[in-house]
C-alpha cells in the first residue's frame, strides 16, 4: 500500500520534471525558432493574422534580397575580419600573458592579476567615450583597426582569465621534469605546457571570435564611415529604420545567428570546463 | 652551494623571470594604454566641458556634476537603472538557479540539455532586439497577438508603447539573455555538494524541500553573493539591447542611465556631461568591482 503510493508519487514528479524539461527547451528555442520560421515565409503569410507557425510556401526570397545588397555583404566581411583579428590577437597574446602568469612567480604578478580581473570588471560603456577620442586621436576612427581595439578591452582580460585556469590545471611537475632534462623555458612552454592546452586556447579564441561579432556598443561608436559598419551596427540601424523591411531583417537576422550558435556549440565542453573551473570561485 | 653554482641559479632564474616579463609585456600594456588609462582619462573628461563640436576643451571643475545632481532627468533615469537592475539580477539568479537545479539531476541527454540551455549567452543582442520587436509588433506580433486576445492589452496595441510594459519586457528578454551564466556557476557549486549531507538529511527524516533550504541554499551563500556582485556590475551597465529595442522609449519609461550617457555624448554631443554621468554611475558600481577582485582574485 504504502509502496504503490510512493510509486505514483516518483511516477508524478517525473512527469512534472519532464514537463519542465520541456518548457525550458521550448522558452530557449522560441524566440530563435520563430526568427527562423518567419525568415522562410513569404510576405502574405509573414503579415498574416493570426500567424500559421510554420511556413506554407517556404521561400528563400527574403535571403536573396538581402544579399543582393552589397551594403550587406560589406557588414558580413568587415564582422568577419575584425572577429579574426580580435580572436588572432586574443590567442596569441593571452596565451602568453595566462601562461606567465600561471607558471611563474615574480615580483607584480599579483597585481597584473589583480588588474586583469579589474580590466574584466570594466564595462564597455565606462571606456566608450575616453576609447573614442584615444582611436580618433590615433587617426584610426576610420578603420576597423579602431573597432578590433574596441573588441579586446571587451575580450582580451576575460581571455586570460579564462586561459589561465586552462593553464592552472597543467601540473607544475612536467614543467620542472622537462627543465630538469635540460629544455630551456621556452621549449617547456612551446612543446610540453601549450600542446596539452590546445584546446582550451582554441576554445578561448573561438569565445573570443563569438564576443566579437556580437558586440554592438564600441562598434557603433568607435567607426564613422558607413561601409566600415560591422553587422551588428548595421542591423540595429535596419530595425530602428521607419519602414522597417521584416522579411530581410529576420533573414539576416538568421544569417547572423547560425553561425555562432554552431561555433559555440562545437566548443562549449570547454567552456563549460574552463568557466567552471576559473570564472567565479564562491 | 659553490659561488659558481649560485650564480648559474641565480642566472637561471633570471632568465626565468626576463621570459614571463617578455610573455606578459603586450598584454599590461594594452591593458595599461587601452583600459586603466580610458578610465582616469574619462574622469579629467568630467571636469571639463568637452564637446565633440568643439576644438577647445577648458577645466570646469564640478559644474558637469552640479549640473547632473540638479537635473529631474538625471534621478528618474537613475530609478529606471535601479528598476531594470534589481529585476533583471534576481530574475536571471532565480532562473539560473532553478535551472541549474534541474540539470544537477542525473538523466539521459543531460549534457546535451545543459548545452542547449547555454545557447542565449551567445546569441547577439541585436538577433535579440529585433526578434523581441518583431513578435511584439502591435498588428502582426505573436506575443502581441496573445496578448491582445487575453486583453491584457488594447487591440493592435504593442507592449513597447506602454511606459509599464516596455520596461517589463526588457527585463524579460534580458533574464532570458543572461540567465546561463548564473546557471553554469550554480551547477558548478552544486556539483561540489558532498552527497553524504544529503543522505544525513534524508535519515534525519528531511523532505526535498527541507533539504533544499537547510543544505543546498546555505552552502551556495557565497556563490550567490559573488553572482550578485558580478552581475549587477553587467547589467547596470549594459546598453545594447534597451537602446536598440526602444531607445530609451517610449517617453524616458526605458531611459537608463548607460543610455543617457550614449545621448549627452553622441546626440547632444556634449562630452565632459557625459563623462560625468559615467563616472558617477561608475562610483556606484566601483564598490561592487572591488568586493568581486577582491573575493575571486586574492587567493590566486
Amino acid at each position: 500500500m504504502e509502496k504503490a503510493h510512493e510509486k505514483t508519487r516518483r511516477h508524478i514528479s517525473k512527469l512534472a520534471l519532464d514537463l519542465v524539461i520541456l518548457l525550458l527547451i521550448g522558452m530557449v528555442a522560441f524566440p530563435l525558432l520563430w526568427m527562423a520560421l518567419s525568415s522562410l515565409k513569404p510576405s502574405v503569410e509573414l503579415f498574416k493574422s493570426p500567424p500559421t507557425i510554420f511556413p506554407k510556401a517556404p521561400t528563400l526570397e527574403w535571403y536573396k534580397s538581402a544579399f543582393s545588397d552589397m551594403t550587406v555583404v560589406h557588414y558580413f566581411i568587415n564582422s568577419f575580419v575584425v572577429a579574426m583579428a580580435t580572436m588572432l590577437i586574443n590567442v596569441v597574446f593571452g596565451t602568453l600573458a595566462a601562461y606567465s602568469l600561471t607558471k611563474f612567480q615574480y615580483r607584480g604578478r599579483k597585481i597584473i592579476v589583480i588588474g586583469v580581473l579589474s580590466a574584466y570588471c570594466i564595462p564597455p560603456i565606462m571606456l566608450m567615450i575616453p576609447l573614442y577620442r584615444i582611436i580618433a586621436g590615433m587617426g584610426l576612427s576610420a578603420s576597423l583597426a579602431g573597432v578590433v581595439i574596441g573588441h579586446l578591452t571587451v575580450t582580451f582580460p576575460f581571455s586570460v582569465w579564462l586561459l589561465m585556469s586552462f593553464f592552472r590545471k597543467i601540473p607544475n611537475e612536467i614543467t620542472e621534469a622537462a627543465l630538469v632534462d635540460g629544455a630551456s623555458d621556452f621549449q617547456t612552454f612551446y612543446k610540453i605546457n601549450l600542446p596539452l592546452c590546445v584546446p582550451g586556447v582554441l576554445s578561448t579564441g573561438i569565445l573570443a571570435f563569438i564576443l566579437s561579432w556580437n558586440e554592438y556598443l564600441l562598434s557603433s561608436v568607435l567607426v564613422s564611415r558607413d561601409t566600415m559598419k560591422t553587422l551588428t551596427v548595421g542591423l540595429a540601424n535596419y530595425i530602428s529604420a521607419t519602414e522597417v523591411n521584416w522579411g530581410v531583417i529576420m533573414a539576416l537576422g538568421t544569417a547572423t545567428t547560425i553561425p555562432i550558435v554552431i561555433m559555440f556549440s562545437l566548443i562549449q565542453k570547454h567552456f563549460v570546463e574552463g568557466m567552471t573551473a576559473g570564472a567565479v570561485k564562491g | 652551494m659553490s659561488a659558481k653554482a649560485m650564480s648559474l641559479a641565480n642566472g637561471r632564474a633570471r632568465k626565468r623571470n626576463r621570459l614571463a616579463i617578455v610573455f606578459v609585456a603586450p598584454a599590461v600594456l594594452f591593458l595599461a594604454i587601452f583600459v586603466m588609462y580610458p578610465v582616469f582619462y574619462n574622469i579629467y573628461l568630467s571636469f571639463t566641458d568637452a564637446n565633440l563640436l568643439k576644438k577647445n576643451t577648458s577645466f570646469v571643475w564640478l559644474k558637469n556634476y552640479k549640473r547632473l545632481f540638479s537635473d529631474p532627468m538625471f534621478w528618474k533615469y537613475a530609478y529606471n537603472t535601479l528598476i531594470w537592475t534589481v529585476f533583471s539580477v534576481i530574475g536571471q539568479l532565480a532562473l539560473g538557479l532553478a535551472i541549474a537545479l534541474v540539470i544537477n539531476r542525473k538523466m539521459r541527454g543531460g549534457t546535451l540539455l545543459r548545452s542547449f540551455l547555454l545557447i542565449p549567452y551567445v546569441i547577439p543582442a541585436v538577433t535579440l532586439a529585433l526578434v523581441t520587436k518583431w513578435v511584439l509588433n502591435g498588428d502582426y506580433g505573436i506575443v502581441s497577438l496573445l496578448l491582445q486576445k487575453a486583453g491584457v492589452i488594447a487591440h493592435r496595441q504593442s507592449l513597447l508603447a506602454l511606459p509599464k510594459g516596455a520596461m517589463a519586457a526588457l527585463i524579460i528578454v534580458n533574464i532570458w539573455r543572461s540567465y546561463p551564466f548564473p546557471m553554469l556557476i550554480y551547477w558548478a557549486a552544486l556539483k561540489s555538494i558532498d552527497p553524504e549531507l544529503y543522505e544525513a538529511g534524508k535519515m534525519d527524516g528531511a523532505g526535498t524541500m527541507r533539504l533544499f533550504w537547510h543544505i543546498t541554499l546555505p552552502l551556495l551563500k557565497n556563490t550567490t553573493i559573488v553572482l550578485l556582485v558580478l552581475r549587477i556590475i553587467w547589467t547596470a551597465t549594459y546598453f545594447d539591447l534597451i537602446r536598440m529595442v526602444t531607445g530609451g522609449g517610449p517617453a524616458g519609461s526605458t531611459m537608463h542611465l548607460p543610455i543617457m550617457i550614449y545621448q549627452a555624448s553622441f546626440g547632444t554631443f556634449q562630452t565632459g556631461y557625459a563623462s560625468a554621468i559615467s563616472v558617477v554611475l561608475g562610483a556606484l558600481l566601483f564598490f561592487c568591482i572591488v568586493f568581486y577582485v577582491k573575493k575571486t582574485g586574492l587567493d590566486d
